[in-house]
């Protein structure tokens, strides 16, 4: 059990201080997806400017759909707008292999830390070397 | 006022209650009881590992 | 109430540890309680995404996910038997990075979704009012109550908080038994009407793929059982014993579920519909049943934020006692043996979350801080199995199929990435940023204050190959 590690003691400042900040940096994560506007969804815009007021018919919905819709309490009308949300599944190749190559970096960067300071616990833990 | 603002008020006042007792219990908790013995608390003593359980309790009637 | 204080008998005399008062039955309520407000609420937007049976193949595939998790986290769990969970297994078997992430995950995921269960209570009530003809009705007392009142049955004893659990949680699961029941599903065309509202997959499989990322609301925080390891008697039977049927439990409603709403309900409302059970109980005609299905919906989300509390505070204690996060919040009340002061400092934290008005964001960096935390466990596994094989340790379960699981695990957390990606996009990447800053804070900064070799507190023998 040669050098164990003394970590030194932390005052209630740096403790704060700490708290604080893995705060700060939550919420500035949170609002980061609205300042890169992120628009995922979007409305079908053939289906909507051309239909003034919509039948039931033309929103291609069958009798028992009517029937459970008008259960709800929708009229064509309202029940139209949520038909014709649509969402876009276009894949940008560029940002898909960015993003692949962000989760993989950091799993990866996350493992290579991890070894190395999990080979100074296990050498303080079990001695240094590896040798029954 | 309704029954719905008096339950609004209501709810507020019992969070607020909720909240008062616990911060009050924990600081007068703080003043009673030594840090050190409130940090105390080990990880893995478990009854899956009895040799470390008592390896644990050796070690503290040493400490005593 | 008081039953869980008194003293222990373990000789652990200068000790201030947890109380080991827990069955079987609390681990399942702390799991099944965590997740069943997702089958109230929120998988159905799987159906927006892909369609009715796009949302059913994403119930199953993620279903697969799910038993793979509590699989293997039954196994690592009933060895490393301790209240971080995950976290102290990373500790134990990756590395203290690894560790610090996986810890983050764990508080992350769990409070964010303690803020939007608190933020359900508050709109329940507000929807309410409205039907009694109160319209407007400001949900935030209500929210602030919900967490307020959590916290403090968290602080004064987790015997009593999952003993509430349990019975609020039995509750919410027998009302979707019941309105299985009610909806005559051995009369097909009576009531359900499956063949006239199941339609083609809308986009596709692609939106199949989409779907995945709200299929993880049928399962989400099963996981969170590892979190009761330190209080539960015999950790080594139990906590396989509660996950395992917690996750029977889970396939049965999620099926249930499915099969109810889009028997009544046609896609294009289920998929954006705010309280989707609940709503196919209103449309039944029957008073009974709507106001079962409302209290089942409030049992569920107060239920999963109790739960939440429970967990995330375990897991910030815990890096608290280890100095990764400031040792202040290490503590152990002396008479509840609650971690009370990580309880006390994420209150204010809920509330914030549940009040940035941006439910989306963080219900989305919720569920990714939970899908990080699988591809961690399938690494888990595979390298626990490798350091330590079957017989070198005393092992609680041991899961089949070894390494079966473990690559079936991470090709499923890569193809929900992918579904993330579809949605989310920008999130995702501003979420792991989060993460890697964070990552890169603990190795500069926190890292020195941690003691290194004390930090293995099993008694296992040294690793092979290290």
């Amino acid at each position: 059990m040669e050098n164990i590690y003394k970590p030194p003691k932390q005052k209630w400042f740096g403790q704060a201080f700490d708290s604080i900040f893995i705060l700060v940096l939550v919420y500035a994560s949170l609002m980061a997806p609205l300042l890169l506007d992120s628009d995922d969804e979007v409305i079908n815009p053939d289906n909507l400017s051309v239909q003034v007021s919509p039948t039931w018919e033309a929103l291609n919905v069958n009798a028992v759909e009517q029937q459970q819709w008008e259960k709800l309490g929708f009229d064509a009308e309202k029940a139209a707008e949520l038909i014709n949300k649509r969402f876009d599944y276009t894949i940008e190749p560029i940002s898909l292999i960015v993003t692949a190559l962000f989760i993989i970096g950091y799993f990866f960067f996350m493992l290579k830390v991890s070894k190395k300071q999990y080979l100074e616990v296990i050498a303080e833990k079990f001695g240094s070397s590896s040798q029954d | 006022m309704n029954i719905w603002d008096m339950l609004s008020y209501a709810a507020w006042v019992a969070a607020g209650l909720f909240l008062l007792w616990i911060v009050v219990d924990a600081i007068k908790v703080s003043l009673t009881y030594d840090e050190d013995l409130l940090m105390s608390s080990r990880e893995g003593l478990d009854e899956l590992d009895p040799d470390q359980a008592q390896s644990h309790a050796v070690e503290n009637s040493h400490a005593k | 109430m008081q039953n869980n204080t008194t003293t222990e008998s373990t000789g652990t005399g200068t000790h201030m540890n947890m109380l080991k008062v827990l069955t079987p039955f609390h681990v399942w309520a702390l799991g099944v309680g965590i997740v069943l407000v997702g089958e109230f609420m929120g998988w159905n937007f799987s159906v927006a995404k892909g369609g009715a049976y796009g949302a059913l193949i994403a119930c199953w595939v993620i279903g697969l996910l799910y038993s793979c998790v509590a699989m293997i986290d039954s196994e690592v769990t009933s060895t490393v038997a301790a209240a971080g969970g995950q976290y102290t297994q990373a500790k134990h078997i990756v590395g203290p990075l690894m560790a610090f992430n996986v810890g983050l995950y764990l508080v992350m995921a769990y409070t964010m979704l303690e803020a939007a269960d608190a933020l359900i209570v508050g709109d329940l009530m507000t929807a309410m009012a409205a039907t009694f003809g109160h319209e407007g009705l400001d949900p935030k007392p209500f929210v602030v109550l919900t967490i307020a009142f959590l916290a403090w049955l968290n602080y004064r004893g987790v015997f009593t908080t999952l003993s509430l659990n349990f019975v609020i949680t039995i509750i919410a699961f027998a009302s979707i038994l019941v309105l299985f029941v009610a909806v005559e599903p051995t009369n097909p065309g009576a009531v359900l009407q499956h063949e006239g509202l199941l339609t083609d997959l809308p986009y596709g499989w692609i939106g199949v793929v989409a779907s995945l990322q709200f299929g993880m609301w049928y399962y989400l925080g099963i996981e969170g059982t590892c979190q009761a390891a330190e209080e539960v008697r015999s950790a080594g039977r139990s906590i396989p014993l509660g996950t395992m049927g917690g996750m029977m439990t889970l396939l049965i409603a999620a099926t249930l579920t499915w099969y109810i709403c889009t028997g009544l309900l046609p896609w294009q409302y289920l998929g954006q519909a705010f309280t989707p059970l609940y709503d196919a109980a209103s449309i039944l005609g029957n008073t009974k049943l709507q106001v079962l299905l409302f209290v089942a919906t409030m049992f569920a989300a107060i239920a999963s934020a109790n739960g939440c509390i429970n967990d995330a505070a375990r897991a910030w204690f815990s890096m608290g006692r280890d100095s990764y996060m400031p040792s202040f919040f290490g503590a152990i009340h002396p008479k509840y043996r609650t971690p009370y002061r990580a309880i006390i400092f994420l209150v204010p934290i809920a509330v914030s979350f549940a009040f940035t008005g941006l439910l989306d964001q963080v219900i989305t960096f919720s569920i990714l801080s939970g899908l990080l935390g699988y591809t961690f466990m399938s690494l888990n596994v595979i390298k626990f199995r490798k350091m330590w094989p079957l017989g070198s340790i005393h092992r609680g379960y041991v899961h089949p199929f070894h390494p079966l699981p473990a690559y079936t695990l991470l090709a499923l957390c890569s193809t929900t990435y992918f579904a993330t990606f579809l949605g989310y996009g920008s999130s995702l990447l501003s979420i792991l940023a989060f993460y890697i800053v964070a990552s890169i804070w603990f190795t500069v900064r926190r890292y020195k204050f941690v003691k290194r070799g004390e930090q293995f507190t099993m008694s296992w023998p040294r690793p092979k190959g290290f």
